[in-house]
This record gives structure tokens, sequence and C-alpha cells, in this order.
């Protein structure tokens, strides 16, 4: 059994990972900060600000014996022994020394810089910093400069910790970022004609830990604490990837990785990043219309009434004995699919379920940074994982499709259904999309419309939707919470990061109104419960709630995950007040 | 806190004598005070009363009224749109829209598409100007603030701008105030009393 002695305490170290000083004092509660280490790139250690006392005791004699200078800890193993020393005397001034150095030619705009607030220089020079400056002479002045068409490089907030030309080299392999000049002159550059344009290359923003490369997109609109952050899964591809999806006034403004060592690791792609814009759109479904109540065409009416119809209609087409149908989507979450599902097999038992179209977009992209390829440090930490970027672009085929074998024993596709609605074979239909780009087009709709009557749940006006009887206005992928089952079958819990916007309701409420639950709100965490206990599938969930990392379903239980803490860069989380006087890294605030 | 906690210090009510629970002294006392101000208007012309409007009120030199929003030397708003005032803002009537600045604008980044105060729902407290990193809001000596719907008193960038011009005569920005001679402010009395002073205001809307 490893034992760690940090700060004079000893931690038993956990069995099977390998972890470096940082990674061992946060686990036991002691912050060393860092700026250009981070546990996917290789280590450089050329930040200097994760120095620390370091030292090893003699196994048999119990002395401690201390490395006489301050080592970096972003280098330093915890194995057996290590004698970590965080709070002393020489390593605070180590680190006021440190930021003084970083600080020299920053500009100090924090008041229009928009990392201000999750700024890495921010807190540590508050925390670990001086608030007088020695500094006289005239300061670098390095201008903005646009390292791609989506980001912007303001030269003179960097540090230098090149976690970025380390990202382009090390994760996508493209190595369009470089530094280029030498010592105070160093600059993070692009080669001539050649921007920073990789699939992945958003997240260079976000792995800044300062407010140097900024994504244009969000570029001076929001201030970072203005923004509540929901923790969603991406639906934009069937990786589903982990993010955070950052609201204000009822507007989503960006989506930044949440890490999923399972998933995703640290990134997302600039496809996922930029989806957020989709529910924004002003002219999404803003009201629920039915056919027939003034004159032919379609009418807004109430949510009350549109639900009525829709049940009624469906109801009386079962009675008189009509075959009825129902096109699920894949972007249907998890417990809205089995609502629905339960719902019209409830109407009729023989009423045939299928599964709506699954978008698909070129191939499927695969990053598989390894230990060796563009690393130029030390990569002994390391643990690497591949991120995929999927040609199926619709979150949950897989968890619809799980619902739909329970309910009915096969999976009936697109193509076939809609050949057998246009035969005539059924007299009712209830097709939900929520399809971020509208699905159902012209061709579809003249199909899908030989039925008699058409109930559409949609969130954007399509083709379809102007044929159908009634139309329920649902919610999008932010408007809504629920489980998504990516592609390798892992159950993930999305939260809701927006509320249903004027004239619409979630699906799951939709749904439950329809088959006469009542029309209070509903957790999707019971039906989740419900599904775990009614479909086998799911029976691995328990009590509705899905682990962090999320849960493979139907399967066995996976081994665990080595390096699979919970990771967020410090000056990401909130620090909080200090309730004691001693700060969180043990040591008296000044 | 419980009833019982060990930090709360119990005080008990001063015993009063006799005359005391009379309560004579104390009304005696009160009437003294209301008679001296009765005597000292009508026979010692000592008179507190404003004749407002016909006389207009000069505020104090830190009096807060309606906001405005500083421009630079060259004319441009100074305001760079950190949303600080927002932040601090008690009363959330603060609304800013960010944008990226000109490019001509080589010392500003950021700058303020619009600049929206509620100045119905302000409550005056000055914490915008304190949280100002760079002096652009400032509060003046307009204390006279009417107008005749909801909207016209929501004040927008222009708005807030136009009473910077109204007003620098009289105010300098507070940055450059503290190097001015003092009884400066005294002459905010010129600017309230200026007829046109209120409907000026509305005439911006």
């Amino acid at each position: 059994m490893a034992t760690i002695i940090i700060n004079g305490t000893e931690h038993t170290l956990p069995e099977g990972e390998k972890l470096n000083a940082i990674q061992a004092a946060k686990l036991f509660g002691h912050e060393i900060p860092y700026y250009c280490w981070h546990p996917a790139l290789s280590v450089v250690a050329n930040c200097r600000m994760c120095e620390i006392e370091v030292g090893s005791k003699d196994p048999k004699t119990g002395e401690i014996k201390m490395v006489p200078k301050l080592v970096p800890g972003c280098q330093t193993p915890a194995k057996d022994g290590t004698v970590l020393v965080t709070d002393s005397e020489k390593v605070s001034v180590h680190q006021k020394m440190i930021m003084e150095y970083l600080l020299i030619n920053h500009p100090l705009d924090c008041p229009v810089c928009d990392q201000a607030g999750q700024c890495g220089l921010q807190d540590y020079s508050y925390e670990y910093g001086q608030a007088a400056h020695r500094f006289v002479e005239e300061r670098i002045v390095n201008p903005r400069k646009d390292v791609s068409d989506a980001i912007q490089l303001n030269q003179d907030r960097c540090i230098m910790c090149t976690r970025c030309v380390r990202f382009t080299r090390e994760i996508t392999g493209s190595g369009e970022l470089n530094v280029i000049n030498r010592g105070n002159h160093a600059e993070i550059d692009i080669f001539p004609g050649q921007p920073l344009d990789n699939p992945l290359a958003g997240n260079v923003v976000d792995l800044c830990p300062v407010g140097a490369l900024l994504d244009k997109d969000f570029l001076h609109k929001q201030r970072f604490w203005f923004l509540s952050k929901h923790d969603s899964i991406c639906t934009r591809c069937s990786t589903g990837c982990n993010i955070a999806a950052e609201e204000n006034r009822g507007q989503l403004w960006r989506f930044r990785a949440r890490y999923n060592p399972k998933v995703n690791d640290y990134w997302i792609c600039d496809e996922g990043r930029s989806s957020y814009k989709s529910a924004n759109e002003p002219n999404l479904l803003s009201a629920m219309f039915a056919r027939g109540v003034a004159g032919g065409g379609l009418t807004q009416v109430g949510v009350e009434q549109a639900t009525t119809l829709a049940r009624e209609g469906l109801q009386r087409m079962a009675r008189e004995g009509g075959a009825i149908a129902g096109i699920l989507s894949p972007f249907l979450t998890v417990e809205e699919a089995y609502v629905m599902s339960a719902y019209l097999k409830g109407i009729s038992s023989s009423a045939v379920l299928a599964l709506g179209p699954i978008p698909s977009m070129g191939s499927d992209q695969t990053f598989t940074p390894d230990k060796i390829a563009g690393r130029n440090g030390d990569t002994s930490f390391l643990v690497p994982r591949p991120f995929t970027i999927h040609a199926e672009k619709c979150p949950n085929r897989m968890g619809v499709e799980a619902i739909l074998s329970h309910f009915q024993g096969e999976v009936i596709d697109y193509a076939a259904i809609s050949a057998r609605v246009a035969s005539g074979e059924f007299r009712a239909l209830f097709v939900a999309s929520d399809a971020i780009d509208p699905a159902y087009m012209e061709d579809d709709a003249a199909k899908l419309r030989r039925s008699d009557f058409l109930v559409v749940m949609d969130t954007t006006v399509t083709p379809l939707a102007r044929l159908a009887d009634v139309v329920l206005a649902g919610a999008t992928f932010a408007e809504k919470a629920g489980s998504y089952v990516n592609f390798q079958g892992r159950l993930q819990y999305s939260e809701a990061a927006l509320p249903p916007r004027d004239g619409s309701l979630p699906d799951l409420d939709l749904l439950a109104i329809l088959s006469g639950k009542g029309t209070a709100p509903i957790h999707s965490r019971t039906i989740l419960a419900e599904v775990a206990t009614v479909v086998p599938a799911f029976s691995i969930v328990t009590e509705g709630k899905v682990p962090e990392f999320g849960v493979i379903i139907g399967g066995t239980p996976e081994p665990a995950t080595v390096g699979a803490f919970p990771y967020t860069d410090p000056w990401l989380t909130p620090r909080g007040d200090h309730p004691t006087e001693s700060g969180p890294n043990g040591r008296k605030q000044p | 806190m419980q009833p019982d906690d060990p930090s709360l210090k119990r005080m008990t009510p001063p015993k009063l004598n006799i005359l005391e629970k009379t309560y004579l002294p104390q009304i005696l006392g009160g009437l003294a005070v209301t008679g001296r101000h009765i005597f000292g208007a009508a026979i010692g012309g000592k008179t507190f009363t404003e004749q407002y409007p016909e006389e207009q009120h000069i505020p104090s030199a830190n009096y807060r009224g309606v906001h405005r929003l500083n421009k630079d030397e060259n004319g441009r708003i100074k305001c760079v749109a950190c949303m600080l005032c927002a932040t601090a803002c008690p009363a959330h009537c603060i609304d800013i829209v960010g944008a990226t600045a000109p490019d001509t604008w080589d010392d500003r980044e950021k700058y303020p598409e619009n600049f929206v105060i509620d100045e119905l729902r302000c409550i005056y407290c000055g914490m915008c100007e304190e949280a100002c990193p760079v002096d652009a809001i400032e509060l003046t000596g307009l204390y006279d603030l009417t107008g005749l719907s909801r909207e016209e008193m929501i004040f927008d960038k222009t708005k807030l701008l136009s009473v910077f011009d109204l007003t620098k005569s009289v105010e300098p920005m507070k940055t450059a105030r503290t190097s001015a001679t003092p009884g400066e402010s005294s002459s905010t009395h010129e600017l309230v009393t200026k007829p046109t002073d209120g409907p000026s205001m509305r005439a911006h809307s």
C-alpha cells in the first residue's frame, strides 16, 4: 500500500492510478496551483507555478530527504514515500514571484476580458500573488490577431503556457499553432495562410487558462458570472459529449466541454459547440395548432384544446377499429420514447411503433492521440483516449431502439413505416420529431398525410406540420431534461438548460397529458425509474439516477477507468468565500 | 440563533423614579422644542421650509440623482461594457448589450451597443458609480425627474449621454472634480433652475 506525505500528513494512494503531485494533492484536499499542466497533454513544466518542495522518505530508516531546490509538481510522480510540502514559506515566496513575473506584461484589462471571473490569473493572483507590482518599464504590447475565423488571440494576455500549441500537436495532430520569437517576445501564432480550423479547434478556447484565446462567437456578449451552467449532453451527434450549457435570460450563449473520460474526455467538436444556436432560433414552433376548429385550415389553439383534440382523435380512430402508428424520433429522450410508446400501445395494443429518419452526414472522424505522436514533453502520466465525431447526427437512436424493441420486439425503420403509411394502412398517425434540422420534408409529408388523422409533435415548422391535424409544440434539446443512449450504449442524463419557450410544453408533459396522467409537470427521473423496472435493458439504473459518467445499458458493469477522477481546471470551478481563516490550501489568508 | 445562545447579551430596562413615571418632564421637553420652532419661525424668522418650485432646492455635492454616461475627450462613450454596474446593481435596473468596439477605436476593445437604465426601478444607491472601473457612469444632482409614462422613464444610451451634455458644465466628471476648486458643486443650482430642464429631459426620449 503506497503512502504519500503531504504537508506532514500521511495519505494512502489509490491502487493502479498513476498520479502526479498536483493530482495527488488535490485528491487529499491540498491545492497546488498550475497553468501549463493539463491531464491530457504532455508535461512541459514551463509555467513554474506548481513548484513545491519535494522529498522522499527512506522506507527502512524513515528518514526524510528533501530535494534542495523547488520541483515542478506536474513532473513529480506521487509514489510510495514521496513527501510534498505545498504550504511552506519557500513555496509561497516562489508563487508570489511567479505571479509577479507572469503579470509583468499583462494589460490588466479584466473589465473587458471575457475570461474575467473564470481566469487563472485572477484566481491565483488573489490566492497566491501580491497586490504590488514593481515593474516600472513600459509593458510589451502585442496586438490582438485572428488565428481563425472563429478564434481570436489577444497575445498581450497570454502567459505562454503552450497548452493550445500542445493541443493542436498532440490531440488533433494538425499542429496549426506554434510559438514564434524567443524570450520576452515569444508569441503564439499560426503559419501564414494556415488558420486554426480543425474540427476540434474550439477546445483551445476552453483550454486557455487566461483570456488570450477567445471564441469570436461569444466575444464581448456576456459576462461569465451571469451565466448559469447546466450539465447537458450534446445532441448534435451520437457521441453524446458531455457539455455545460451556459444560459442567461432565457437564451443559450455557449457550450463548453465537460469532462467524461468514457465518452468525450475533455473535448467537444466545433459543430457541437455551435449547435447551441438552434435553441435560440426565433422561428421555432411557438404555439399549438389544430385543423378544423375554425374553418378548414390550421388555427392556433391552447395546450388543453390541442391535447384534447389529439387524444380524442386518436381514441376515436382506435374505437372505430382503424390501425394506429407512431413514429418516434432519435431526438427523443429515453423517457419520452417510453411514455409515447406506452401511450400508443395503451390506446390500441396493435399500434405500430417505428423509428423516424436517422440523420447522417459525412463519415465518422476519429482523433486518436497516443503517447508518442506529436508529444515532446513528459508523457508518463498520460492516459490517451480517442475522440470521435460521428456521422450519425442524432443523440438517442440506441435508446429509442431499446424502448421500441421492448414494446414490439423489433424496430421498424423509417423507410418501411413511410411505405406502409403511404399505402393507406393506418387511419391515425402520431409523429414525434424534435429534430434539430427539420426531418420531414415535402415528399415525406405527402406520404405520411395518407393517414386520416395526423398528430405532429415538433419544435420547428416543417412541411409535415403544415399538413397535420394537430400540431403540438414540443421542447428543443435545450428545453428538455432526460436521458440519451450514445453510440456505446451509454445512458447519460442531460439537464434542461432553458425553460419551455412560450406556447410550448416539454414533450414529456405533453405525452403525460395525452395519457391522462394530469397536467402537473412530470420529472424525467420518475419516468426513468419506471423505465428501469419495466424495460429489462434499463434495469441497471437505480431510482432514476444516472451515474456521473453514465452507465452502459443492458450489459455487465464495466471495469473502472484509470484516471477517471472528476476534473475541471481550478479557475473554472467556483472558488467560494473562505468560511475559516485558513484558505483551501490550508494556509492563512493575508 | 437559539434563545439560549451564549453570545446573546441580556439587557434590562433602567428603573424609573417617581417623577419619571409621570412622563411629565419628557412631555414638557418635547413641547419646548415644538414651541421653539413655532416662535422661531413666527418671530425669529428661522424658517426651514423651502418654497419649491418657486425656490429651487440645491442638493449637496454627493447627491445621487439621475444617471449620466460620461464621454471621453474624443466625444466617445467612456463605458467599456464590463457590466460591473449591472452586476453591482441591487435593483437589476441596468441592461447593457456589449459589442466589439469599432476598429478605429484603437485604445478600446469593447463598448456598449446599448445601455439602458430603468430610472423607475433604480433605487439611486450609487453602487453602479462605485463599481465602474473607468468612471463612465455617474449620478448627477438632477432630482426632479418626471415623466408621463413608464416607457419614457427607461433611459437608453442616447438619453444617458445627453444627461452628460446637460450636466457636464456644472458637474465635471468625478475624476476631474477631485482637482477642481471646492464650492463648485453649488453651481448645480444653475442647472436645476434652468426652465427647460425637466421638459428637455423628456424631449430626448
